[in-house]
C-alpha cells in the first residue's frame, strides 16, 4: 500500500524518478508537469479527449490525464523526449517542421508520440488508417492537412510505402 | 497548472483477485470511500473534476489474471482487465471485436477495460450494448466467494461495495453479428445511439439491443420475435419489407422507454428514436440478406 505523503517511483524516458509530495489522486499528467517538470506533456482537456498529454505507457499510446500517477509505478512511461534522437521519431519531428504541421505547437508533442507509435506498428498506414489512429489527438490550428502531409512525407522518406501506392508528392492540405 | 486530483490518501495495488478482495475489505474497514481503478479513463477524470471522491483506491492494473481472455467449447470468457485494443482483432468474437473497434480513440481503446465499462454502465456504452444483445453473464468476486449472474440482473442491483467484477462470459457466436453506432464526432466521443444485432443460426434466434435511448441499453423483445418468424433459416435471408417493419417496431419500442435521457443539441428524443430504427434496420440487413419477391421466387 502507498499512503498519502509517501514517495514512489516512476520510470520516465528510461530514468527512474522519485515522486515526492504528490497527491495519490493526481494523474500522471499532473505529476509529470507539476512534480517532475516534464512540460512537453501538455495539459488541455484533462478528460482524455484531446491527446495533448499523450505518452506511451508500457509501449501503448495513452492519455496521461486518464492514468493515476501512483498506479504507473513499475510501468515504463515514454514522452516525446524519450522517443529517441535518431530514427523514426527524429524523422517525424523534422517533417512536422518541414511540412508546416506545427503552428502554435501545443498539440505537437502529443501528435509526435501518437504518429511515432502508429508508424512503428503500421509503417504503410493509408490516409483512412492515419486519420482514424489520430482521432484522439486534436489540433485547433492546422486543420490536419499539413499533419497528414508530414506523415506521408515520413513514409516516403523512409521507404515505408510499397512503390505502387506512393501518394502524390504534394497532397492537398489545409 | 493542472488541477490536482481527489484527495485519495491510500493506494492499494494487489497482484491477484484474492488479494484484491482482501485489500478492498481492509480499505473499507475504516469507513473510507473506496474506488476500484482499472484503466482509469472514466475514474481519473471524474476524481479530478470532483464528480467522484475517494479516500482510497484499489488499483487492478497489476492483477494479471484479470487480463486474460479465453475460449471454451461453448463460451468465451473475457477478464475484467482486458482492454478494447486486446479485443479488436479477436476472430472468435467478431461482434465484440467490432464494438471494441469503434470505442473512443486509440488512447482510450488502449487503456479502457471491460471491467470499467461494466462499472461505469453508460447508457450508450458500446461494450455494454453489445453484451446486452449477447446475453452475457457477469462474474464477480467478494469475501463470500465467486458469483455469476446474467448481465441484466447485474445491472439491476448495484455491485456490493466489497465485490469486484472479474470477467464476463458469453456464448460463442452462432451466426452473423453486427455493431453500429452514431456519435457526435467520428471518434473520441461516446455514441449517441447504438445497435448491436446478434443472430444465432443454430438456435434460430435474433437478439437486438439499442443503446442511448434509456439509462441502460435495452433489448427489443417484440422486434426480435417478429424477425425470428420472418427469417428463412435455411438460407439466412429475410424479406426486404420485414427489415423495414423491424426498424418500425424498434422505433415503437424505444419511444416507450422511460425516463427519457437529457436532451442535448442535436440529440432530441425524436432524433434518437428515428436513429435507433435506422440503425436496427441496417444491422438486420447486414446480418440477414434482404430478399425481394423476385429473389424469393427464383
Ligand atoms: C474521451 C473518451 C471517449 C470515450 N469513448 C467511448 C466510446 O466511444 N464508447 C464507449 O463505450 N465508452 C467510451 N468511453 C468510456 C470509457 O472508456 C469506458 O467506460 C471504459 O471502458 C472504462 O474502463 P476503464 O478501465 O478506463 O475504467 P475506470 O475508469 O478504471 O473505471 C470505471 C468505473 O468502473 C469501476 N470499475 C473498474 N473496474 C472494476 C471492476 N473490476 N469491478 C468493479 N468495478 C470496476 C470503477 O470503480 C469506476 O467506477 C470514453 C471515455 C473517454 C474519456
Ligand atoms: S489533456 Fe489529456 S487528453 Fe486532453
Ligand atoms: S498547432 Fe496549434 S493546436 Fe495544433
Amino acid at each position: 500500500m502507498t499512503a498519502a505523503g509517501e514517495s514512489y517511483q516512476l520510470n520516465i524516458d528510461g530514468f527512474t524518478r522519485a515522486v515526492v509530495g504528490a497527491g495519490l489522486g493526481d494523474s500522471l499528467l499532473t505529476v509529470l508537469r507539476d512534480t517532475l517538470g516534464v512540460t512537453s506533456v501538455k495539459d488541455a482537456c484533462e478528460q482524455g479527449r484531446c491527446g495533448a498529454c499523450s505518452v506511451l505507457l508500457d509501449g501503448r499510446l495513452a492519455a496521461s490525464c486518464t492514468v493515476l500517477a501512483a498506479d504507473a509505478d513499475g510501468a515504463r512511461v515514454v514522452t516525446v523526449a524519450g522517443l529517441g534522437a535518431v530514427g523514426l521519431a527524429r524523422a517525424v519531428r523534422a517533417m512536422f517542421l518541414a511540412e508546416g504541421a506545427v503552428q502554435c505547437g501545443f498539440c505537437t508533442p502529443g501528435f509526435v508520440v501518437a504518429v511515432t507509435d502508429l508508424l512503428t506498428r503500421r509503417p504503410d498506414a493509408d490516409d483512412e488508417e492515419i486519420r482514424e489512429a489520430l482521432a484522439g489527438n486534436i489540433c485547433r490550428c492546422t486543420g490536419y492537412g499539413r499533419i497528414l502531409a508530414a506523415i506521408r512525407a515520413v513514409q516516403r522518406e523512409r521507404g515505408m510505402l510499397p512503390a505502387r501506392r506512393e501518394p502524390p508528392t504534394h497532397p492537398v492540405g489545409g | 497548472m493542472t488541477v490536482a486530483g481527489g484527495a485519495a490518501s491510500r493506494m492499494f495495488r494487489p497482484r491477484g483477485v484474492g488479494e484484491a478482495v482482501e485489500m478492498l475489505a481492509v480499505a473499507r474497514e475504516s469507513g473510507d470511500v473506496v474506488a476500484l481503478l482499472s484503466g482509469g479513463t472514466d475514474l481519473v477524470p471524474a476524481l479530478r473534476s470532483g464528480e467522484r471522491v475517494a479516500d482510497a483506491v484499489v488499483a487492478l492494473r497489476r492483477v494479471l489474471e484479470l487480463r486474460v481472455r479465453g475460449a471454451g467449447a461453448d463460451s468465451l470468457t473475457i477478464g475484467a482487465g482486458v482492454t478494447y485494443t486486446d479485443l479488436v482483432g479477436w476472430s472468435l468474437a467478431p461482434g465484440l471485436a467490432r464494438a471494441a473497434r469503434v470505442v473512443g480513440s486509440a488512447q482510450i481503446r488502449n487503456t479502457g477495460t471491460v471491467g470499467g465499462a461494466l462499472g461505469s454502465a453508460r447508457p450508450a456504452g458500446d461494450l455494454l450494448t453489445y453484451l446486452t444483445a449477447a446475453d452475457a453473464e457477469v462474474l464477480t468476486a467478494s469475501p463470500r466467494g465467486l458469483r455469476r449472474r446474467p448481465l441484466e440482473r447485474f445491472l439491476a442491483d448495484p455491485l456490493a461495495a466489497d465485490s469486484l467484477i472479474t470477467a464476463v462470459r458469453l456464448a460463442r457466436p452462432g451466426g452473423p453479428q453486427v455493431y453500429v453506432k452514431i456519435g457526435g464526432r467520428q471518434a473520441a466521443y461516446p455514441a449517441i445511439v447504438s445497435c448491436a444485432l446478434v443472430v444465432d443460426r443454430v438456435r434460430h434466434r435474433v437478439a437486438c439491443a439499442i443503446g442511448g435511448v434509456g439509462h441502460l441499453p435495452a433489448r427489443m423483445g417484440g422486434a426480435e420475435s417478429y424477425a425470428v418468424g420472418e427469417v428463412d433459416w435455411t438460407t439466412g435471408t429475410i424479406p426486404a419489407p420485414a427489415v423495414r417493419r423491424f426498424g418500425d417496431l424498434v422505433v415503437e419500442a424505444v419511444a416507450g422507454i422511460g425516463p427519457a435521457l437529457p436532451v442535448r443539441p442535436g440529440e432530441s428524443a425524436d432524433y434518437r428514436w428515428h436513429a435507433a430504427g435506422v440503425l436496427a434496420g441496417r444491422a438486420l440487413a447486414r446480418c440477414l440478406h434482404p430478399r425481394t419477391d423476385r429473389d424469393g421466387a427464383s
